[in-house]
């Protein structure tokens, strides 16, 4: 299977049912979505009492990973880290895929989207989080976009003097005709790359922080109000940033059948210490808000919706055993053997782990307070906490699109690692 | 000379903190700055449960009638076609004690929805109402998630947030659509100093409690409950103003903080790499 799906070999069979069913969730996401604008947008919510699902949870997850990407790619960049400049461009391509699907996603969450970005400047509310984290992730997409362009300029100036006629066009036209292939050039690419990844750096961290204060704002939302989420994202980030490096690049190689080596595979057993490390901060960051919020009468029921509602299962098999406990162990064992497969298979349970935990840290800071008149509790008034379908086809065509993109960037765009 | 200069700068200084300050914190205080302000009564102890409030509401502001609004005693909930509702509301100690109650937005003094929309589309009128711009909203439902009595509602048709304006077109030359359709004078409107001084004298005489006077720093809408909140099983809104923009700064500074500790963090990191990269290469 892995050989089969090389990209490098495009005709292979593997390779276009890949393509074919990632095009075909995109349709799905697109039949949702035309079918919410011709009936009603009801259609992807599971109840008007709790409006943030999974379109803004698949949204935070996305920009959590975004930011992260650009903590571990700055690490290269911004702090000198040599090691780390390796995988830069696919870090960087990794953030800027991720930021511009999470954005997608917001977009179609909202109401009127077309009129987002022209209130957002004609008429700014400084009070408003929303608005700090919209207008700071814009120029954070425009930093990160300058940084990637500065790091591949130089591969694909040689793409298109080595190539000729349609592709040598496109590619001279990618780089803005600057088809310069000389040292001072690379050194001038990296200046810049440096530049806008410090920019993109301090940008990415504020948006970031904004959007944990989109909920520690909400006074009125007792479980997200505080500065836990603003500070918790920021770490949150730095794991899910790992954890998107390490399976994109593992799964990169398996699938082009190459050996992950040398450089590489020091750099990537590395990180995996460093990343479990994050994850072991994560979990002591997830019991400090169990154990408050249990203390804290207002609190300790959406914390029991937890661990013992209907959010008991996702909340310890996927959040606890699948995103944290497991991914530990398997990272240190494979650390221990030198393993590549346990670093993809705990990146990737990580990914999940953490997809489900936006889920259920969004929904269930909606559960409580919700007015009842007659005084139901929330759990009547709202049965089911399950997304609903619609929703869930327009989630997939966002990762089919998402994915789509990355295996087109590495098609066509020097994404690859220099290893000599 | 030199004295002049430092009294400049310092001028210049407190020109600039408290500009940008009042810029950011958005100073102008348009509810409190106004002479003429109103408010709108229900009392619940007069309250017959017609619900012609609910129908007025509805004609005056052109909204879609749901059939279980004709149910008198079912539940009924606020959405983006229904801001107004009336339900029968049963004290949790005195369980033979039951009074319908009209619920609809309470026009906060200082709304926390009006603070969190990112495009200015809420506003508070210098007459009270606090008011959604339908053409500006752009439907994020921050709003909702803000409000402490989970208020704005998002009409799924419109693609937009919805509630009661207090018939913002209409006051002062007219009242509300609701207040002039109540049979039985259980809902009033008037200059608010005038109506809340009513609110307190009935509210004595019942021996019941007045919603809307502390409650989120105080509301323009004011309801007379036999008791409190807590035991008709409403929402309880804190005694004070939702979402200050100081308390909104106080968080933010913490993430800026965590942010400063990680980007501190990655550079020791960096450092640490560097010089173990450097013994090797000596060793070597």
């Amino acid at each position: 299977m892995d050989s089969a799906i090389r990209t490098g070999n495009a005709k292979s069979p593997a390779y276009y049912i890949w393509i074919s069913s990632l095009i075909a969730l995109m349709v799905l996401g697109g039949y949702a979505q035309i079918m919410s604008l011709l009936t009603s947008l009801e259609i992807m919510e599971f109840s008007l009492r709790i409006p943030w699902t999974m379109m803004v949870s698949n949204y935070v997850f996305l920009v959590v990973s975004s930011t992260g990407l650009c903590i571990v790619s700055s690490l290269g960049h911004v702090f000198g880290m040599k090691r780390y400049e390796l995988l830069s461009k696919r870090c960087v391509f990794l953030a800027l895929v991720t930021i511009i699907f999470g954005m997608s996603s917001i977009a179609l969450h909202l109401g009127h989207p077309e009129r987002a970005l022209i209130y957002n400047i004609i008429t700014p509310n400084l009070r408003s989080p929303i608005w700090w984290m919209g207008t700071l992730y814009s120029f954070y997409i425009l930093f990160i976009a300058v940084e990637f362009w500065f790091l591949v300029r130089m591969g694909m100036a040689k793409k298109a003097n080595s190539s000729t006629d349609l592709k040598q066009k496109i590619y001279s036209l990618m780089v803005a005709r600057k088809t310069d292939e000389t040292p001072e050039s690379l050194k001038n690419d990296h200046k810049w790359a440096r530049i806008a990844g410090v920019l993109a750096l301090i940008f990415g961290l504020s948006a970031h922080n904004t959007l944990g204060a989109v909920f520690g704002h909400t006074e009125a939302r007792v479980f997200w109000y505080g500065p836990y989420y603003p500070v918790y994202f920021l770490f949150s980030a730095a794991f899910c940033g790992y954890a998107w490096l390490i399976s994109a690049t593992i799964i990169t190689y398996k699938v082009k059948g190459k050996e992950i080596a040398g450089k590489l595979k020091k750099l990537l057993f590395e990180m995996s210490k460093i990343f479990a490390l994050l994850l072991c901060i994560g979990l002591l960051f997830t019991s400090y808000k169990l154990g408050f919020g249990l203390l804290n009468p207002a609190k300790a029921k959406s914390i029991m919706l937890l661990l013992n509602g209907p959010f008991s299962l996702p909340f310890w098999l996927f959040e606890i055993a699948i995103g944290s406990l497991l991914p530990i162990i398997i990272l240190l064992y494979a650390a221990y053997k030198k393993k590549i497969g346990g670093l993809l298979t705990a990146s990737i349970m990580v990914l999940i782990g953490v997809f489900v935990m936006r889920f259920d840290f969004l929904v269930v800071g909606e559960v409580y307070p919700m007015f009842s008149p007659m005084g139901k509790d929330a759990l009547v008034l709202v049965p089911s906490f399950f997304p609903v379908l619609m929703e869930i086809f327009v989630i997939a065509g966002i990762f089919g699109a998402l994915f789509l993109s990355y295996t087109l960037g590495v098609k066509f765009l020097p994404l690859e690692e220099e290893l000599q | 000379m030199v004295r002049r200069t430092t009294k400049t700068r310092r001028q210049f200084i407190k020109f600039f903190a408290t500009t940008s300050i009042g810029l950011s914190l958005g100073s102008s205080d348009p509810a409190e700055a106004s002479p003429r302000k109103y408010g709108k009564l229900h009392d619940t102890t007069k309250c017959i449960g017609c619900k012609r409030c609910v129908s007025a509401c509805k004609r005056w502001n052109k909204l879609k009638i749901d059939r279980d609004e004709e149910l008198t005693d079912r539940e009924t909930d606020l959405t983006g076609k229904s801001w107004v509702v009336v339900n029968l509301t049963r004290d949790k100690r005195n369980r033979e004690d039951l009074h319908y109650q009209h619920w609809t937005c309470q026009h906060c003094i200082k709304p926390a929805c009006a603070g969190v929309c990112p495009v200015k589309a809420i506003k508070k009128l210098p007459e009270g109402p606090v008011v959604i711009d339908e053409k500006k909203c752009i439907g994020c439902r921050y709003c909702y998630q803000a409000c402490p009595y989970k208020v704005p509602r998002f009409d799924f048709e419109k693609r937009v947030t919805r509630k009661c304006t207090m018939c913002h077109d209409r006051i002062p030359r007219v009242k509300p659509a609701c207040v002039t359709a109540c049979p039985v004078g259980a809902l009033d409107f008037g200059v608010k100093q005038e109506i809340l001084t009513k609110a307190r004298k009935r509210t004595e005489e019942v021996g019941g409690y007045l919603l809307g006077e502390h409650e989120a720093g105080g509301t323009d809408f004011l309801t007379i409950l036999t008791t409190t909140p807590e035991d008709l099983g409403l929402v309880v809104a804190p005694k004070k103003v939702v979402n200050r923009d100081l308390d909104k700064l106080r968080i933010t500074s913490y993430g800026f903080s965590g942010a400063s500790l990680l980007t501190g963090l990655m550079y020791m990191y960096s450092r640490t790499e560097e010089e173990e990269t450097e013994e090797t290469e000596e060793k070597e």
